[in-house]
């Protein structure tokens, strides 16, 4: 059998797969239900006037135009053309800008959709927002060449002598260099920290674009009610960026001054990191989050990690495990005792807050563990509430392991391990021999449609265990996923 | 939960939109109208007006005589879609010593731009000429053309 019953377990299931009957306190909705159906209603309602005020920027942007009274300037083919020209420059910045929201970071997302999942939608962003500045750009030109009656290279020494011009042409260059360098086949070439930097730039870019909306245009002209509530987006991006990611981890940092205590090799290139610092408790990092961590050596500082806390932190103490996934990860095995480290974070909705459901289904395979294991240190969970699945290619995976089999064992929790490669030419996320015996997601959860179920290892691979949940009938909000591939 | 995020987005995209419309129809002209235009219309104005020196008591076309008229003289308005332009000469014995822009394209602050890049080489043209006939400024066609044509209305009156 390859599914097999975990050393650990006490009150549990047959070493084969179980088949049902492992008696989880179902009936009445307790008030532990209640509680999560509300949290949960909340939180969908929450991401909906997310989704809400996203798409009505967009409609802002364009009504911004139409209240300037744009469209009574179209009349014939050259002012149609250029009055898509603005609109396709207000709607373009204004996307940028939602990007830079997404990615600052703020609290009120990262609770509700998830910064994943925020970072995501940035990501698939970047592209159209490119194309329609560039569109501005090209339409614009376009349009006054036509109505002017020369030619497109004497518009464009025109325009370049307009003042502000410059700049706008400035940040469409910079924001090439952005895009192109995000893209993924390019940005494999690089290094993230040169990436990263590159990436900085669409700050500059977007405000260097800044000085021509506000003169070349008459949309935002001085005194206009567009005027202010534009600036008012330009303040919130930047001022949300600023705030969350430069000037609250600096002050968390400071506060906590957060050090390491010690390093344990737990499997070969695994590592947990002990870390030290003041009232780490008031962080209020619930199990299941990550932290994106700075090493303050000489040869560490210029890279931030994010990493899963592997247990919830105390007052006075954390821990963080991380796997060598690149030079970066592998010299933070490295440093020395009393190292500072600074922190942003704790982030992430891979908690027990996203439990919608009464049965909790696991499944962590390689690193992945560590989120697993503090979000199961920080679950209350009832007798036979959750069924735990360790997935590894062999023995060497199973680091972490025999802790969450002692802090499953004290809730009565099923644990099963799933060890050996997959099967080659198969699409699966199972090893051959489970494969072979007839195991299935359903069989290995049996309360699957009536669970959550938490999902980390190598995207790839959670993806498919994703693909085999959502055919056994699991809905999109049961599913939780923590992505590890940025 | 997904349809409701969607409903609600059309519903308020298409609220704004419709409001945006509004404002922005042709009747809602007050909020078209961008301050910027008339301080970029008055900054137009100092690249020609400063040598225009108090344009003298503005003198209509009968008080001069026929051969050689003198005074000012107020060119008809000509509209434009970027504004409408109007232009008044001031005439010595016959000769043109000055023109001044009274108005000019300033819909946008794009055409307050081009109507401060235009005006200027337009003046010098008309003086070097002495007639409504130069060329245009390119990338300014709109504005060249309503600016002479109201230059013209103005020569017409001076019976020039």
């Amino acid at each position: 059998m390859t599914v097999h019953q975990s050393s650990a377990s006490s009150g549990a299931p047959t070493t084969s797969v179980p088949d049902g009957a492992s008696g989880a306190g179902r009936g009445a909705p307790s008030p532990v239900a209640r509680a999560r159906r509300i949290r949960t209603r909340r939180r969908l309602r929450a991401a909906d006037i997310l989704v809400t005020a996203l798409v009505t920027s967009v409609a802002l942007a364009v009504a911004l135009y139409l209240a300037y009274g744009g469209l009574n300037d179209v009349t014939d083919v050259a002012s149609a053309v250029t009055a898509l020209g603005v609109v396709t420059g207000l709607v373009g910045t204004d996307l940028i800008l939602v990007m830079l929201v997404l990615a600052a970071r703020i609290p009120l997302i990262d609770r509700t959709v998830g910064q994943d999942v925020a970072m995501a939608l940035h990501r698939r962003l970047g592209k159209p927002a490119l194309y329609l500045i560039l569109a501005h750009g090209v339409l614009l030109t376009l349009g006054y060449a036509l109505s002017s009656g020369v030619d497109v290279v004497a518009e464009t020494v025109s325009l370049f002598n307009t003042p502000d011009l410059a700049f706008a042409y400035l940040g469409v260059g910079l924001l090439v260099a952005v895009v192109v360098s995000s893209l993924v086949a390019v940005r494999r070439r690089f290094p993230y920290e040169a990436w990263h930097a590159i990436h900085l730039l669409s700050y500059a870019a977007v405000l260097v674009a800044l000085p021509h909306q506000l003169s070349a245009g008459g949309v935002l002209a001085d005194g206009t009610v567009q005027r202010v509530y534009w600036l008012a987006l330009y303040v919130l991006a930047f001022g949300a960026i600023g705030w969350f990611r430069f000037v609250l981890p600096v002050i968390r940092s400071y506060r906590h001054g957060i050090t390491v205590s010690g390093i344990e090799t737990i499997a070969p290139g695994v590592v947990s990191i002990h870390l030290t610092g003041r009232d780490l408790d008031r962080l209020q990092t619930a199990g299941g989050q990550y932290a994106i961590w700075r090493f303050w050596t000489a040869g560490t500082w210029w890279h931030a990690h994010p990493i899963s806390f592997s247990s919830v932190p105390t007052r006075s103490s954390a821990r963080i495990t991380v796997r060598d996934l690149g030079r970066g990860s592998r010299e933070l095995g490295r440093v020395p005792v009393g190292t500072r480290v600074s922190i942003e974070g704790p982030y992430g909705l891979f908690t027990d807050a996203a439990r919608t459901s009464p049965h909790l289904a696991v499944v962590a395979a390689g690193i992945g563990i560590t989120p697993i294991r503090s979000l199961l240190e920080h679950s209350t969970l009832s007798r036979g509430e959750a069924t735990v699945l360790l997935r590894g290619t062999n023995e060497s995976q199973s680091y972490l392991w025999n802790e969450v089999g002692a802090l499953s064992r004290t809730a009565g929790s099923a644990i099963y391990s799933m060890i050996g490669p997959r099967p080659r030419g198969v699409d699966t996320w199972m090893s051959a021999e489970a494969i072979s015996a007839g195991v299935t997601i359903s069989s290995v959860f049996p309360r699957l449609t009536d669970s959550d179920l938490y999902v980390c290892g190598p995207q790839a691979w959670t993806d498919l265990v994703v693909r085999d949940a959502k055919a056994a009938g699991l809905a999109d909000r049961q599913i939780h996923v923590e992505r590890f591939d940025w | 939960m997904r349809k409701r995020a969607i409903a609600a987005s059309i519903l308020s995209s298409a609220a704004v939109l419709v409001v945006g419309w509004q404002l922005g129809a042709p009747s809602a002209v007050m909020t078209s109208v961008p301050s910027a235009s008339s301080g970029g219309g008055t900054s137009a104005g100092p690249s020609t007006a400063g040598s225009s020196s108090a344009g003298a008591g503005s003198a209509p076309a009968a008080t001069s005589a026929p051969a050689a008229p003198s005074g000012t003289f107020v060119g008809s308005s000509t509209s434009t879609r970027f504004g409408s332009v109007q232009v008044q000469i001031t005439v010595a014995a016959g000769a043109i010593t000055d023109v001044t822009a009274l108005k000019l394209t300033d819909a946008d602050g794009r055409s307050v731009q081009i109507s401060n890049r235009a005006a200027p080489v337009l003046r010098q043209e008309v003086l070097a000429a002495q007639s409504a006939r130069v060329s245009t400024v390119s990338g300014a066609t709109y504005t060249s053309e309503a600016y002479l044509t109201s230059l013209q209305s103005a020569l017409d009156q001076a019976g020039l």
